[in-house]
């Protein structure tokens, strides 16, 4: 009887530890693809909700007010020389990789491939890629290395620059069944990273933002019972020609049923 | 003395249970900063300033009665703001681990150094709240759980307060849900507030805190407490001690009157949150200002804008 109840409890012990353990070693030879590893799924259409620093990003401010973004003397000068009068040619600077996501708009977000998010605009019509690492997240709330994956050799900036995203998964990434895929948890955030920016403006007052920018940002999914969705996007920009320390801000994005509201609309400085 | 083969392995097993469970938690212990731009967190709301709050009539109504003078009120200068100030408010917190002699965690204690915000503790023990007939505080009653890396927090018996600086009500019905989510050395929060008597949609509001390695001044061991005290009036040219939501003052708002913003944006309501309100705006004639700022122009104790260029009038 005592030996059936050690031998039952060790049982139910190693069962437990077994099923912590990652999948069969012929799982790894495949590293699952990003779409594979996804926890949730960020596709599909989203509207910013612009609860926070309203006039900031409702409507155009005025010259001279930068309030909210550490610039230097160096901004200062460039912004306080804007003139809207003579920006022809300029108005997608506004809508740029450093401030695209903090802008009143809706997003559609679709998988490319199997490892390439694509998000595009309804404001301004841009489009971002984030392309995925081949990697299984880290350790709970710990610091994760930088990805490293780098743009092809050469490559020219662009409006949105050069995105690369991996999923940052609770406990090291190691929740993956056989088949790599997460079985159960819809847990996780994706972190990304840009540079390759082409110079923009942060605000369409002329506070500028160079092309040696570098924004990293955190995705989390704030999901509800009852089914309500919002997308937080935690932002660090960080440009050493402009800014004196890093310029942080969270847009958030909330979960529509469809597009029916999609609205695409051409690059604007002014009303 | 013969020990029981069985108690040990049992010994063994909760020991390792109980490791997990309590590994399985994300240490939030530390002091942690505003790290997001300070525009409404540092400055503030200007006063009557509701756009993109999801304000009800009565909430506006409420809202557009109050005024600033109240804080020269001795007994209401050391009214102290709720668990959403972490949010909205400039401060952060330190996060304390809440832990039995065992070592084993129920939760977080969240405080700041300065006192207009009281200490809140985030149960994670799963305890049953309060009576909905229990006291409700400024800090009400916070329960949390763990969902992956992100700790979701409910908080519940509020006490009739204001959800922003300006006055915005919040009412004792009113709950205050938190995701709080460590980065690293940051963590990004995310907080719903729900009222049903002041709001007609959750407000959802954000910030980034990031760890503080150094204990400097904005969060560290000293206690700063509220001491009232007689206050010199002043005037704002806008408000006095007594307002009427009508009165015709309040039709000249800051922001209306210096950043040109309409003023049924100015009001408030759930429809100010969208992109197509700002579309609607604009199409209905908004003309930015064109003079240079000359009210909180600047971030948050910035030395590049100085109080020589806020008051200069130069135009393009």
């Amino acid at each position: 009887m005592r030996r059936g109840a050690l031998a039952g409890v060790l049982l139910f012990g190693s069962t437990i530890l077994w099923a912590q353990q990652p999948g069969p070693r012929g799982a790894a030879a495949v590293p699952p693809s990003a779409r594979d590893q996804a926890p949730w799924d960020p596709s599909g259409y989203w509207v910013s909700l612009i609860t926070q620093n309203w006039r900031h990003r409702m409507v155009v401010v005025g010259p001279g007010d930068y309030i909210g973004v550490p610039i230097n003397a160096e901004a200062k000068k460039v912004a306080d020389a804007w003139n809207p009068a003579k920006a022809a040619g300029k108005e997608c600077e506004a809508h740029g990789g450093g401030i695209v996501m903090d802008l009143p708009e809706r997003l559609h977000i679709s998988w490319q491939d199997a490892n390439d998010l694509r998000v595009d605009t309804d404001t301004a019509m841009q489009t971002r890629m984030l392309h995925f690492l081949p990697t299984r997240g880290g350790a709970p709330g710990g610091v994760q290395a930088a990805p490293t994956s780098r743009p092809p050799t050469a490559m020219a900036p662009t409006r949105q620059g050069y995105s690369v995203a991996r999923w940052v998964l609770p406990g090291g990434g190691q929740r993956f069944g056989p088949a790599g895929r997460a079985p159960h948890s819809h847990y996780g955030s994706i972190e990304v990273t840009t540079d390759h920016l082409l110079p923009g403006l942060l605000r369409t007052n002329g506070i500028p933002y160079s092309a040696g920018a570098k924004k990293t940002e955190w995705w989390d999914l704030r999901k509800e019972a009852t089914g309500e969705q919002w997308l937080v996007i935690s932002t660090t920009l960080v440009d050493p020609q402009y800014l004196t320390k890093p310029y942080v801000y969270d847009p958030i994005f909330q979960k529509e049923a469809d597009g029916a509201k999609w609205d695409p609309t051409a690059c604007s400085l002014t009303p | 003395m013969k020990r029981s083969p069985v108690a040990l392995v049992v010994l063994l097993f909760g020991t390792m249970l109980y490791t997990s469970t309590v590994l399985a938690q994300v240490d939030l212990s530390g002091d942690w900063a505003l790290a997001s731009d300070t525009i409404d967190a540092g400055n503030g709301r200007l006063a009557d300033e509701y756009a993109g709050i999801p304000l009800n009539p009565q909430g506006r109504a409420a809202g557009l009665a109050w005024t600033a003078d109240v804080t020269q009120e001795l007994h209401r200068q050391c009214n102290p703001w709720s668990p959403d100030y972490i949010i909205t408010g400039l401060w952060g917190g330190r996060f304390t681990a809440v832990r039995d002699r065992f070592g084993t965690v129920h939760g977080w204690n969240v405080t700041i150094s300065v006192y207009d915000r009281l200490p809140m503790t985030i149960w994670t023990d799963g305890r049953a709240p309060p009576s909905p007939e229990a006291l409700h505080t400024y800090s009400g009653f916070t329960s949390g759980k763990w969902e992956g890396d992100t700790l979701v927090t409910m908080t519940t018996h509020l006490k009739d307060n204001f959800i922003e600086r300006n006055g915005t009500p919040g009412s004792a019905q009113r709950t205050f849900q938190m995701f709080m989510t460590p980065h690293g050395d940051q963590m990004a929060i995310t907080g719903v507030i729900r009222d049903p008597v002041y709001l007609s949609a959750p407000w959802v509001i954000a910030a980034t805190l990031a760890r503080r390695v150094d204990r400097g001044a904005t969060v560290n061991n000293r206690v700063l407490y509220c001491m009232p005290a007689e206050l010199e009036a002043v005037s704002d040219g806008y408000h006095s001690a007594t307002e009427l939501p009508d009165a015709i003052q309040k039709l000249k708002m800051y922001e209306t009157e210096h950043y040109n913003v309409p003023l049924d944006a100015v009001m408030g309501g759930p429809q100010t949150q969208y992109p197509e309100f700002r579309k609607r705006i604009l199409s209905e004639g908004y003309k930015p200002p064109t003079a240079y700022c000359k009210v909180n122009c600047c971030e948050f104790g910035s030395r590049v804008c100085s109080t020589k260029t806020r008051a200069s009038s130069v135009k393009h």
